[in-house]
């Protein structure tokens, strides 16, 4: 193994930690980004890299024969992305394959862009999504057309309070408010005979499905603190959301979810 | 027979979409979108099928979402693209999200109304389902990459 110098350890390092960062924030189990941060740090030609990975932060050291080099970031939790982690992983291939330098690495990485679906697409198809399991549930078709549109409408509501960068407790106990609302049109001259249906498929585009998976995922594989922070994260979600359907339904008078 | 047959495609589909909108949600690559479809229905019917079959829930998802882990090991070997692109939106359909908010609902319910037998009953059932479902889902998807854990190498 050729010596390398502090400054090009200094370089690996920083561009291991960034894509690291980078995968935490947007959602990649532990495992993956334990695995992906090693396998570059071979390619890029460091002895090993060990990490310590907490729910807001990685501390990450790459060590080589005659010195170790260590670095701490804070991750800013961010909506999740799975083109990014995925561009990271490819690139982490593509070095493997053809061994290119730590700036060629650097630049790559600042270029990753996320790939974004139409604003309207999204919404059209979060309503039908809602609507398809109130259909699964066996709602009726005034139920399936009151998901769709409440569905939608919240997904909306929660794009553009997204988008004004408020924290995600408020953005989900208002979108479940807005969901709720407008699915308890249902009730209005008993338009369907399933409206219990309608109301509780509304708002199952709040589920934190992806925390408590990964979480759950995390645990298994011997990240528990990562696990931990993960379900806690979940928890308050699901929480914020029932609080956002209980102040819907006192402020109708609807009786039993 | 075709009435059973057209319910569970109809059911194919009607998950197909929740896991084609969700995997939007979560900006998956364009590429990928039409494999989180199959996985949704994939996962979805396959489930349907074992409860027909009288199995209960849980072993029912956890069947499921093991069939479905496996599916997604071959499919990110054969295309490059790390697993969970492909898992996480598939298990869209399976996930209990009307137990786990129910569950939150009764305990706000007893905090504002008092505590009654019949809160305490739907909290704990309502609580024990989410997370055994839960926990059913992540052990099936678990599985087959602890086994490639294993060898310590990875799965792409």
């Amino acid at each position: 193994m050729s010596i390398i110098s502090y400054e090009e350890q200094t370089k690996i390092t920083r561009a291991i930690i960034k894509a690291a960062v980078m995968m935490l924030e947007f959602g990649a189990e532990s495992k993956l980004i334990d695995q992906i941060s090693q396998r570059m740090g071979a390619a890029l030609g460091v002895k090993s890299v060990e990490m310590s990975l907490i729910p807001s932060a990685i501390v990450l050291t790459t060590l080589t024969p005659n010195q170790s080099v260590t670095t701490t970031r804070r991750a800013h939790h961010k909506p999740i992305n799975m083109s990014i982690v995925y561009d990271i992983v490819r690139l982490c291939i593509e070095l493997e394959k053809k061994r290119f330098g730590v700036l060629l690495v650097a630049k790559r990485l600042k270029e990753i862009k996320p790939n974004y679906y139409n604003r309207w697409l999204i919404v059209f198809m979060i309503g039908l999504s809602c609507a398809s399991f109130a259909y699964l549930r066996g709602a009726d078709v005034a139920a399936f057309f009151i998901t769709f549109l409440a569905a939608s409408t919240a997904m909306g509501v929660r794009q553009k309070l997204a988008k004004h960068r408020f924290v995600s407790i408020v953005i989900f106990t208002v979108t479940a408010f807005v969901a709720t609302m407008v699915a308890s049109l249902s009730y209005v001259n008993s338009i369907s005979s399933t409206p219990s249906i309608a109301l509780s498929s509304s708002v199952l585009l709040l589920v934190p499905g992806f925390p408590f998976i990964n979480s759950i995922l995390d645990a298994v594989k011997g990240y528990l603190s990562m696990g931990w922070g993960r379900w806690l994260q979940a928890t308050l979600l699901t929480l914020a959301t029932s609080m956002g359907i209980i102040f819907a339904m006192s402020l109708l008078n609807i009786k039993g979810w | 027979m075709s009435e059973f047959i057209i319910t569970h495609i109809l059911a194919a589909f009607f998950s197909a979409i929740p896991a084609v909108g969700f995997a939007m949600v979560f900006n998956v690559p364009k590429h990928t979108l039409k494999f989180c479809a199959m996985g949704g229905a994939i996962a979805y019917t396959s489930r349907m099928i074992l409860l027909d079959l009288h199995m209960p829930i849980e072993l029912a998802t956890f069947l499921a979402s093991l069939l479905i882990g496996t599916i997604a090991v071959h499919w990110s070997r054969k295309y490059i693209v790390p697993r969970p692109i492909y898992t996480v939106a598939s298990i869209i359909p399976l996930i209990p999200g009307t137990y786990a908010f129910s569950t939150m609902i009764s305990l706000v319910d007893m905090n504002s109304h008092g505590v009654t037998p019949e809160l305490i009953a739907i909290f704990i059932g309502n609580g024990l389902k989410s997370l055994s479902i839960l926990g059913a889902i992540s052990f099936g998807l678990a599985l087959p990459s602890l086994y490639f854990i294993r060898h310590n190498r990875p799965i792409i």
